[in-house]
């Protein structure tokens, strides 16, 4: 009943030509106010990310809509899907009749967030490429679905289970090893020091070997990998059980890891994006990085 | 002659400038001792397995290219015809996004499928443009090279977004094209099955002169026409697909170099052809070096590189060329 009357007095609010400020509005990640008569409680989720984060923040059962990439946690899997996170189906969205969006900030995504605000859904529209922008988005989205005390413990634990990660596998005793992350074999592409995998790398103990290039990702050159002489090779698999063959790549073989048989295969579906898992990540690498150097 | 050795001498030094630049500096000294095989270490792995392998392939496919790409002007008599104009590129689009779409994904599945795309285009143009008689339309021909292109590029973007986004976003970077992507293996498939079809070409240089004086012109002058434009049509056509599959799609090459030629050699395509290989395989190796290091350790697509750098020589090309005539 409470509920009704705000709605109703935002449909007041919003037909008059002076909108009233509410207390419920916040700024997104683009800059654009959100604003929200209550907290939100049919949410599209429109970026893994943000699924996990909703699920991670105890709201699961508030998602109404999701990417048909949203494959964590296993319960996400239920939640109807509305298509591709980026340029996605406004239609499909809509349908699901939601009152908030999370919407990935990629410019791909302007004209998807005209159109949802022109509808009158409340869109925000979150950045998420390193920790600090889970954290920023964990905060944002307590506030807009009204649980911020759920937010901030899940920061909290977030960066303890981080720095927890990181103290023991800053305990084992040598040299930080040097990882080259293979995203895409031809030609080379890796992360810069812009990716959260950068930063999930050096929790684990390790380095990024391109870390002196600032973007998120890069094209290089296979000599550069050659010359730099990685420790090992990190490959990032959505099927991990028939190992890529990265000898067979016409002059990989030049790259000692390679050469030497030190090629890490890890699970895409938890490596591939940044969320409240990236620990968990980051203690997987660890414990790899532990049993390579240990066999050496 | 004074052409033809400047030529040479502009591609072994094209040669020497790809074995000695790269993403990571090696002090002359050190690449001469990995060049006799006696340094050995990282310096001889990048010169033997990394160097080496470009360059060679870099010349083979720019003078494949600009071979093809002279010939299909010649045929078509249309001065903007590419070697990538009569649908082989979206053929070979399609094999690899099929490929890929199937869950297919080694060094080797890529170049075999965007091959058999780009042949089976090849095929339907081919089978399109033979009207009444066995002959080939060249009006024919373009419109069905560029609907079968576009054809092909329609399903290539509906696959594109139906399907895994990372996965097939791969393919289209794959087609921008690069030299990194096959070693000695596929530089030796490449020139096995690209000496036999160039020598093709070769074999119809004296025809394609005639062609040049128009159809009728050229049966009177007792040149089968018909035979001619097929030969040349199928053995352009294969010597694309070829270095699709080795290298991707590199644009500005197969366009721009035979016209380069014609500009200071004139029109006689006995000395066409084989001067537009030379120098579209040595400006091919130049612009590999050029993307290798502009940014290393970042690498530039070398198709960019072609571009950047043509356009503007070309342009003056062009302007000395008016100029000439209209005095």
């Amino acid at each position: 009943m409470a509920r009704a009357y705000l709605v109703l007095l935002a449909l007041v609010a919003a037909c008059s030509s002076r909108p009233a400020p509410h207390a419920n509005t916040i700024s997104d990640d683009w800059g654009r106010p959100v604003a929200l008569a209550a907290p939100a409680t049919r949410i599209v989720s429109l970026s893994p990310a943000t699924t996990e984060i909703l699920f991670a923040l105890g709201l699961g059962r508030r998602v109404v809509g999701r990417t048909r990439f949203c494959d964590w946690p296993p319960a996400a899997r239920t939640v109807p899907d509305v298509g591709n996170g980026i340029e996605p189906n406004v239609e499909a969205v809509a349908a699901r009749r939601p009152d908030l969006v999370l919407l990935y900030a990629s410019a791909a995504n302007r004209a998807a967030a005209d159109r949802l605000a022109a509808l009158g859904v409340a869109t925000a529209v979150l950045k998420l490429d390193l920790a600090s922008d889970v954290r920023r988005a964990a905060r944002t989205i307590g506030q807009l679905a009204g649980v911020p005390a759920a937010a901030e413990s899940l920061v909290a634990a977030f960066d303890s289970s981080l720095r927890a990660v990181a103290a023991r596998a800053a305990s084992v005793p040598g040299r930080r090893p040097r990882l080259y992350v293979d995203a895409w074999a031809s030609p080379p592409m890796t992360v810069g020091r812009g990716s959260y995998l950068s930063e999930v790398i050096r929790a684990a103990g390790a380095e990024n070997l391109f870390d002196d290039v600032g973007a998120s990702s890069a094209t290089v050159s296979l000599e550069a990998i050659v010359a730099r002489d990685p420790d090992a090779v990190l490959v990032l698999a959505l099927d991990t059980l028939h190992e890529p063959s990265l000898a067979g790549r016409p002059g990989w073989s030049a790259v000692r890891a390679v050469r030497e048989g030190r090629v890490l295969v890890v699970d895409a579906n938890l490596y591939d994006r940044p969320s409240p898992r990236m620990s968990v990540a980051a203690a997987d690498l660890a414990a790899r990085l532990f049993r390579m150097e240990r066999k050496r | 002659m004074v052409f033809a050795t400047g030529l040479g001498a502009a591609a072994l030094l094209a040669a020497l400038v790809g074995v000695a630049v790269g993403a990571s500096p090696i002090a002359p000294a050190d690449l001469i001792a990995a060049l006799l095989h006696r340094g050995g270490g990282t310096a001889q792995e990048i010169v033997w397995s990394l160097r080496l392998p470009r360059v060679v392939l870099g010349f083979v496919v720019g003078g494949v290219l600009a071979a093809a790409g002279a010939a299909l002007q010649a045929l078509v008599r249309n001065p903007l015809a590419d070697p990538y104009l009569l649908g082989i590129s979206g053929g070979a689009g399609l094999g690899a996004v099929l490929a890929l779409t199937a869950g297919l994904v080694s060094a080797w599945v890529l170049p075999a499928a965007a091959f058999a795309g780009a042949l089976a285009a090849t095929l339907v143009v081919y089978r399109l443009a033979l009207v009444a008689g066995g002959a080939l339309d060249s009006r024919v021909l373009l419109l069905a090279g560029v609907v079968v292109g576009a054809f092909a590029g329609a399903i290539v973007l509906g696959l594109l977004s139906v399907s895994e986004a990372t996965r097939l976003k791969t393919a289209t970077l794959w087609l921008m094209g690069g030299l990194g992507g096959v070693g000695w293996p596929g530089i030796l498939a490449l020139a096995v099955y690209s000496a036999p079809a160039l020598a093709m070409l070769m074999a119809e240089a004296r025809a394609l002169n005639l062609l040049a004086l128009g159809e009728e012109a050229a049966l009177h002058l007792g040149a089968d026409v018909a035979r001619t434009k097929r030969r040349v049509y199928l053995a352009a056509s294969l010597l694309t697909a070829a270095s699709v599959a080795a290298a991707g799609i590199i644009g500005f090459v197969g366009l721009v170099i035979p016209h380069a030629i014609r500009l200071v050699r004139g029109h006689d395509h006995r000395a066409l052809l084989p001067a537009a290989f030379v120098l579209g395989g040595t400006y091919l190796v130049v612009a590999d070096a050029l993307a290798r290091t502009t940014f290393a350790p970042l690498e530039l697509p070398v198709g960019v590189v072609t571009a950047v750098v043509g356009v503007p020589i070309f342009a003056v090309l062009l302007r000395r060329w008016t100029g000439r005539s209209s005095s």
